[in-house]
């Protein structure tokens, strides 16, 4: 995406609501699932279009987990660290991810594919291990699929991939 | 005029209007309640460092309450000193004591309200000075600068600039430095520049007089926000090439 395309979308994203500070995470939440991320150029003219301080914003991003200030991969891989996941060897898929694409949780492939995190349950403990890349679970998951499940989805060129809502 | 109420402060029979803080009343009337995140400068207070905590008896129930956000509904009893407090005060000291361990008026606070001893098993937060109360956020946004604020949440949290970059917003006033509570706010000042959260300002000084007047940002954003024109001189000096105008002025009237 040019900067030009950005910066025209994140206006359309913030014009679509009121000049009004409530409306600050919907239009920050808006972002993320446009961008995979809240760009720096987002929080700038949102805090403008509010009248509030760029600080308060980048407060608000911080504070939740839902909102990134980093850019993130293509797919993003949500490992459950629930109780019962946790016990049922969440680490191991952890473990395995980290052999195969070189990071931990919270951080992305260098080319930009893989986003890889830690989530604290999905509600799926019956199904435990859980794993969700994009927004596709994947139950009682075993070390030696983890693979093959990278490898579809490597497999899609970038092109491909729109938002996924 | 709103409804009086006399309640009774350690013992000691203190008239107050309804609504308001105890700690407002207190104060009024010579009764010490410590406190570290209240600043007068603002009407309203956040109550986090709880060090102002008091123990209040309403028709034999008691219960602890913040002195410094608990407005006065009726009339009863207080107690600053009781064991309960003096108990649970401790506790809150050695708490702040091993997250702020940098700060000398936290050690000092510690000490003399027993929360040293006998919380050995407590592991301090490695040279930090900051117990997160948020008065620096709090008078930076009543300037309507709104630079800094509190980012990232629980372990992690910390007041700090967006991305830690230096703010176009700041103006180098320092109001968040001196109304910290523990010192916590560094910034670095020599004869022609004042350095805080990464930016350098110019310092401004009174063209008359020669007394310094703060920052150049920080003189021009005050003149803005009252709309008036940016002054060169601090206020005796204009104070005083004002009256000598008149002086001229008037003269021969």
């Amino acid at each position: 995406m040019t900067e030009v395309d950005q910066t025209s979308t994140i206006r359309e994203i913030i014009e679509n609501y009121p000049a009004d500070r409530r409306y600050a995470l919907a239009a920050m939440q808006d972002m993320q699932r446009r961008f995979n991320y809240i760009p720096e150029d987002g929080l700038e003219m949102l805090s403008e279009r509010l009248g509030c301080p760029k600080a308060q914003l980048y407060a608000m991003a911080t504070f939740y987990k839902a909102l990134s200030l980093k850019p993130k991969g293509q797919h993003i891989i949500k490992i459950c660290n629930g109780t019962a996941c946790h016990l049922r060897g969440s680490v191991n898929l952890a473990t395995e991810l980290k052999r195969d694409l070189g990071i931990d949780p919270g951080e992305t492939t260098a080319d930009g594919m893989f986003s890889v995190e830690y989530v604290n349950c999905l509600g799926s403990c019956a199904l435990s291990p859980v794993m969700v890349v994009d927004g596709t679970y994947y139950n009682k998951l075993r070390v030696d699929q983890i693979p093959g499940i990278l490898e579809s989805y490597s497999a899609t060129k970038p092109e491909d991939v729109t938002n996924h809502d | 005029m709103s409804e009086t109420l006399t309640i009774t402060i350690d013992g000691k029979e203190c008239v107050c209007e309804k609504g308001e803080f105890l700690y407002d009343v207190a104060k009024r009337n010579g009764i010490f309640i410590p406190v570290l995140c209240r600043s007068d400068a603002f009407a309203d207070h956040r109550a986090c460092c709880r060090v102002c905590i008091v123990e209040m008896e309403d028709r034999g129930w008691r219960k602890v309450v913040t002195a410094c956000v608990y407005p006065v509904e009726k009339e009863c009893a207080f107690y600053t000193q009781s064991e309960k407090i003096k108990e649970e005060r401790a506790v809150v000291m050695a708490l702040l004591a091993h997250r702020a361990p940098e700060s000398d008026r936290i050690g000092q606070m510690a000490k003399f309200f027993g929360g040293e001893e006998g919380f050995e098993r407590l592991v301090s937060v490695d040279g930090e000075k900051c117990i997160l109360c948020g008065l620096c956020v709090q008078a930076c946004d009543s300037l309507g600068t709104g630079a800094i604020s509190t980012v990232n949440r629980g372990t992690e949290k910390e007041v700090d600039t967006p991305y830690g970059n230096p703010s176009s917003s700041c103006v180098g006033c320092l109001s968040c430095a001196n109304v910290c509570p523990t010192g916590a706010i560094e910034y670095q000042e020599d004869e022609t520049t004042r350095t805080i959260w990464n930016r350098a300002f110019e310092r401004a000084y009174c063209e008359s007089c020669g007394k310094p007047m703060g920052t150049k940002e920080s003189v021009a954003f005050a003149a803005k926000q009252a709309g008036v024109e940016e002054s060169r001189m601090c206020d005796e000096c204009r104070k005083r090439a004002l009256a000598d105008e008149m002086m001229k002025t008037y003269r021969y009237v």
